[in-house]
Parts: structure tokens; sequence; C-alpha cells
């Protein structure tokens, strides 16, 4: 990476041009599954923007240390270090905040976006680029829990946030796992088909999980 | 075989740093993190029982499944005023841990779930209000999980039956265990007030 790009292109990539979610198409198993409602999303969004942001850290900074035969272990510890720590770290000072994301933290090793980018970008990156792209890739991953919530949660229970806005429940499919994957695949045929008219892309690439 | 060698020794110098950065971690945190849960514990026991005076003393165990859980009788100024169990019971993918209140007329006072690993957006309603006052109130035959509309039994939640399931096994299963212990007392307390 040249020091011409800058650095909120950089960011920008992460949040539109490379959505984890709507471009990537990765880590979309817990996409669908913790977006029955905005809070989950959000919450879980946050998990991910800190984990990432840290392995990619760490990964950058460990590069040329890393040997490339044992990369992938490495990088999966590195995260689930992280991951370790945070639980941790929250469990003890931060009850409140821990009832409610306790969950989500530990599914966050096996996050394929988190892997993707130590593997394509930190691993090749220097320290403050690596930064940049695991912050633009949280953010992007979180914009789109919140995004995928809010769709699901209004149409399918009426609510947003847990504060009830209509009187009934117009879709209750889409709170359970199969409207997430309609879901899912209605907001990521819009954003292309926005994308396709107005900017001329091509649309979301190929997937993983 | 030098290959090999460096293969090796960067794989455990990660490993090695990365749990150290863990134990460290652990070491720190942990005290903390119990003496915040025990604290939570003992307020979870007060919620159960606002009108007990004194002070919530475990009175014994019991257990189900391998498990061992904790019961109290919580009294004011020496008389019986709520029985709390604690006990758990096996949701979809992890055992959901509770607290249940009986009072002395042995109807399900409340339900407290303490803790489980159920799946987020599904398995954590359970902890909705609107699931757990279902319990208030009913007698042991009543907590039967149902999937329909019932005002008589406990209605599962679409989507976490599982879960609803495992929350209404370990009621069951704590209530039984109050009323063994002191379901008898109640009754020859209400028999000798008949007197």
């Amino acid at each position: 990476m040249s020091n011409h790009v800058s650095y909120w292109a950089l960011f920008k990539n992460g949040v539109f041009g490379e959505n984890p979610v709507f471009r990537l198409a990765l880590s979309l198993c817990p996409a669908v599954a913790v977006t029955s409602g905005v809070k989950n999303g959000f919450l879980m969004g946050i998990a991910v923007l800190f984990v990432m942001t840290m392995t990619n850290v760490t990964v950058s900074i460990l590069r040329n240390f890393i040997s490339p035969k044992v990369r992938l272990p490495s990088y999966v510890f590195i995260t689930a270090t992280w991951v370790t720590v945070i639980d941790q770290v929250m469990a003890a000072y931060q009850r409140a905040v821990y009832k409610e994301m306790g969950l989500y933290i530990m599914l966050i090793v096996a996050f394929a976006i988190i892997l993707s980018r130590a593997e394509m970008f930190a691993s090749k990156n220097k320290l403050l680029p690596s930064f940049i792209d695991g912050v633009g890739m949280g953010v992007g991953f979180l914009l789109a829990l919140v995004l995928l919530g809010v769709f699901r949660e209004f149409l399918g229970k009426g609510s947003l946030w847990g504060f009830p806005i209509l009187a009934s429940k117009p879709l209750l499919i889409m709170i359970m796992p199969t409207g997430g994957f309609f879901a899912m695949g209605l907001i990521m045929g819009g954003l292309n088909w926005i994308d396709r008219k107005y900017f001329g892309g091509t649309g979301a690439s190929s997937g993983g999980h | 075989m030098k290959d090999l060698l460096r293969i090796t020794l960067s794989l455990v110098a990660i490993f090695v740093v990365a749990g150290m950065i863990m134990g460290i971690t652990y070491k720190h945190t942990a005290p903390v993190r119990f003496a915040a849960e025990k604290k939570e514990k003992e307020e979870a026991l007060k919620e159960m029982a606002p009108d007990a005076l004194d002070p919530i003393k475990a009175a014994g165990t019991w257990s189900a499944d391998n498990k061992t859980y904790e019961y109290y009788a919580a009294t004011s100024n020496g008389k019986p005023v709520t029985y709390i169990a604690s006990t758990a019971g096996k949701g979809y993918s992890s055992f959901i841990k509770m607290l249940v209140s009986l009072g002395t007329d042995l109807k399900i006072r409340d339900v407290k779930i303490l803790g489980h690993e159920e799946t987020p957006g599904l398995g954590d309603q359970v902890e909705d209000k609107l699931f757990l006052d279902q319990f208030k109130g009913k007698t042991l035959s009543q907590v039967v999980l149902v999937k329909k509309d019932t005002k008589e039994n406990i209605q599962a939640i679409s989507g976490a039956t599982y879960s609803s399931r495992g929350v209404t096994n370990g009621v069951k299963d704590a209530v039984q265990q109050l009323i063994d212990k002191y379901g008898a007392g109640v009754k020859r307390t209400a028999q000798e007030v008949r007197k």
C-alpha cells in the first residue's frame, strides 16, 4: 500500500466499498443470528469493532515474525487472545454491559471477517493502515448489523431497540432465521441496485460464511 | 529441518506470550469478577424476597441432573415469608440458571434468570418480563409448557421453544423441591389454623 492512499479512503473502503456483510459477504452466519433486534446487532457490532482493530494491529506488528506456513493458527490464536482478554475485563469491570454482550463475545473468535482482514490486509501492511482498516471494517460491520436489525425488528416485532412502535407484528418471520436470509438478500439486492444505477458499480463479490 | 524449527519456534513463542497475557488478565480480573458475582447473587436473593427482614441464609442443598443447588427460607422476625431455590434447566445450548421463589401458600411468587448461554436474539427472550411473569401465582401442577395462548399454563416463546422448556423444567424442579422441604410444614400450619 503506497503512502498516497489517504487513511480516510481506507476507512471508507471498510464502511462502503468493501462492507464486510453487504459487499464482501463474509461473516453472514453471525450477521443473521444476532440481528433479530437492533440492540443485539449494535452490541455485537461494537464487540467486533474492538476485536477487529486489536487483531489487525497485533498481526501487523508481528507480520515479519509469524511464519507464513502457520499463519492461520497464529491469527486465530491472536484473535482468541484478544477475545478472552476483553471477555474477562468486561466480566470484572463492566457487569451491566457484560450481561448484555457476554453471549456474543466468545463467538467472535470464529468470525471469517476478522481472519480475512488479518490475512488480506494486516499481514501485508504497516501498523497505522492496519489500524485504520480494522476500524473501518469494524464500523462497516456495525452499520450493516444495525441496518439488518432495524429492518428485521421493525417488520418482525413492530419495535425498534425494544421500544414498541407498531401495535402489530407485520411479518413475524423476519425475526426467525429464515427471515434473516430474506432481509439480508433484500438489503444486499437493494444496495447493489443503488450502486449500479447511481455509481456504476458491479455489485457484491461472491461470499464466504 | 531448519524450516521446521523456525515454524515451531514462531508458533510456540506466540502461544506462550498469548497464554501469559491471558493468564495475567485472569489473575487480575478474576477476584473482582467473583466478588461482583457474589454481590449480585445476594442482591438477587434480596429482590426475590423484599419483605424478608432477616438476612437470607442458605438452608441446605439439593441436586438434580448431577448439579447441586441451594435453597433458602427467607424469614421476617423468624417467621418464614418466602421460600427460594436456585435451579437450572437445560435450554437449547446451555443450562439456564434461575432463582425461583415460592410464597407460603406454595404458589410461585417470582422467577429470575441469573445466567445462560442461549442463542442471542432467540433463546435469550426467556429473560423477557412477559414470559417470566406467566409463572407468578401458578401452582406446581400449572407449570406446564404449551404452544398456544393460555392463562392456566405457561406459553412457550415462538422461536425459543427449547429455551422456554428449559426454564419451565427448572422452575418445576425447584418448586417440587421446595414443596418437599417445606410443604408438609405449611399444610400443618394451615390445619392448626383451622382447629
